[in-house]
C-alpha cells in the first residue's frame, strides 16, 4: 500500500469512529489539537488500523504520532517491516 | 458594618475549616491508615473501614461548614444513592463538591486529580479509600470497571477540574468512556451553587457576598445503550454522550437561568 492509499484509509476509519468530517483531515492534521483525539480514542484507533495493516501497531509507537501524517508513515513502516 | 462583619467572619470560620480539614486529613494519612493496617488484614474489610472513616469525616466537615454559617445546603432524591454499584456524575462548580458528594453515600470510590494523591493533607484519605487517580487514560477506565463490578460506587466529576466562574461546562470524556464502555447507567447529580465561591482561581479567603448556598440533585438513572444505536462505536458513543451531559449539567447547574 502507498503512503497516498493509507492516508485514504486514516481519513475514512477517522470518519467512521470519531465522525469527524473528512474535509476537515488534512496530513498535517494534529490527532490530539486539531482532532480532539485523546489517548483513550487513541487505542481505539490502533485496533482500527489492524485489520488494514494486518499488524498492530504497538501503544508506545502511537505515543510519538502527533499529526495524520505521522499515523500513515508509522503504518508505512509497520507494512515494510519483518516484524510479524 | 454588619455585613463587613459578617464577611470578616465567614473567612475566619473558612480558614478554620479548612485548616481542621488538613489537620483531619493528615491525622487519617499518619496515624487510621496504620492502624486500620494492623486491625484488618482483610483488604477489602480494610478499604470498606477506611471509607466509613472517610465518610463521616467529610460529613463532620460539611456540618462544620454549616454550623459556622460559611454554606448552607438543601438536598434531593438522595434515597436514588442508597443503591450498590452506582457510577455518579456530577457537575464541580466548587472545591468542596467532592467531600459533599462523599459525604451522602457511606461507601463509595472517586476518581481524583492525581495531585491530590501526593498532597500530604489529602493524600491520607485519598490512599485509605482506595480513590482512582485520573491520569491513566484507558487505565482509569479498566480501574472503573473492577470497582463498577464488584458493585462499588464510583464518584466522577466529568469536567476533571472546578467549572469556571462563566459556567461553561467543558467535559472531558473519561467519565462518558467509563459509562459507554462499561455499559454503565449514570447517577447524575446536579450541584448548584449560589453565590459561587471556592471557585477555580478563587482562594479560600475571597468569601462570596453572602453565604454559599448548595442545591444537590439526584437525579434518575439516564441509561447510556441508547447512544450507542445504529452501531455507533464507542468512541463516538462517547461524544454522543457528552454533549448530552454537557447540555444537561449546564441546565441544572443553573447556568440557563443567570
Amino acid at each position: 500500500m502507498t503512503k497516498d492509499e493509507l492516508f485514504k484509509k486514516c481519513v475514512e476509519i477517522l470518519h467512521e469512529t470519531f465522525d469527524l468530517p473528512e474535509d476537515r483531515i488534512k496530513p498535517e492534521s494534529r490527532l490530539y489539537e486539531d482532532l480532539d483525539i485523546d489517548s483513550i480514542d487513541a487505542v481505539d484507533l490502533i485496533v482500527r488500523m489492524k485489520p488494514v495493516v494486518g499488524k498492530r501497531m504497538a501503544p508506545e509507537a502511537f505515543k510519538s504520532v502527533r499529526s495524520v501524517q505521522d499515523v500513515v508513515d508509522a503504518l508505512h513502516t509497520l507494512i515494510h517491516s519483518d516484524a510479524p | 458594618m454588619g455585613k463587613r462583619l459578617d464577611r470578616a467572619w465567614r473567612i475566619v470560620a473558612t480558614g478554620f475549616c479548612f485548616f481542621v480539614f488538613g489537620l483531619g486529613g493528615l491525622v487519617l494519612g499518619l496515624f487510621c491508615v496504620p492502624v486500620l493496617l494492623l486491625f484488618f488484614r482483610d483488604p477489602r474489610r480494610r478499604l470498606r473501614a477506611s471509607r466509613f472513616i472517610v465518610h463521616h469525616f467529610f460529613r463532620f466537615f460539611i456540618g462544620l461548614m454549616n454550623f459556622v454559617g460559611v454554606i448552607s445546603y438543601e438536598l434531593t432524591g438522595m434515597e436514588k444513592l442508597q443503591r450498590p454499584g452506582l457510577l455518579i456524575l456530577a457537575n464541580h462548580p466548587s472545591l468542596i463538591d467532592v467531600i459533599f458528594i462523599i459525604s451522602l453515600i457511606p461507601q463509595s470510590g472517586c476518581v481524583v486529580k492525581s495531585a491530590l494523591a501526593r498532597n500530604p493533607f489529602t493524600r491520607g484519605p485519598v490512599h485509605a479509600a482506595g480513590y482512582i487517580t485520573n491520569d491513566a487514560g484507558l487505565a482509569m477506565v479498566e480501574d472503573c470497571r473492577v470497582h463498577l463490578a464488584g458493585h462499588e460506587t464510583i464518584v466522577i466529576f466529568p469536567e476533571g477540574t472546578r467549572t469556571p466562574l462563566n459556567g461553561e461546562i467543558d467535559l472531558q470524556r473519561g467519565a462518558a468512556n467509563v459509562a459507554i464502555r462499561c455499559h454503565q447507567a449514570i447517577t447524575p447529580v446536579s450541584i448548584r451553587q449560589s453565590p459561587r465561591g471556592l471557585a477555580k482561581g478563587q482562594k479560600w479567603y475571597q468569601v462570596p457576598p453572602a453565604p454559599m448556598h448548595f442545591v444537590i440533585r439526584v437525579h434518575d438513572d439516564l441509561q447510556v445503550d441508547p447512544f450507542s444505536d445504529g452501531g455507533a462505536p464507542e468512541p463516538l458513543a462517547v461524544r454522543r454522550l457528552n454533549a448530552h451531559l454537557k447540555s444537561f449539567f449546564e441546565q441544572e447547574s443553573g447556568r440557563a437561568a443567570s
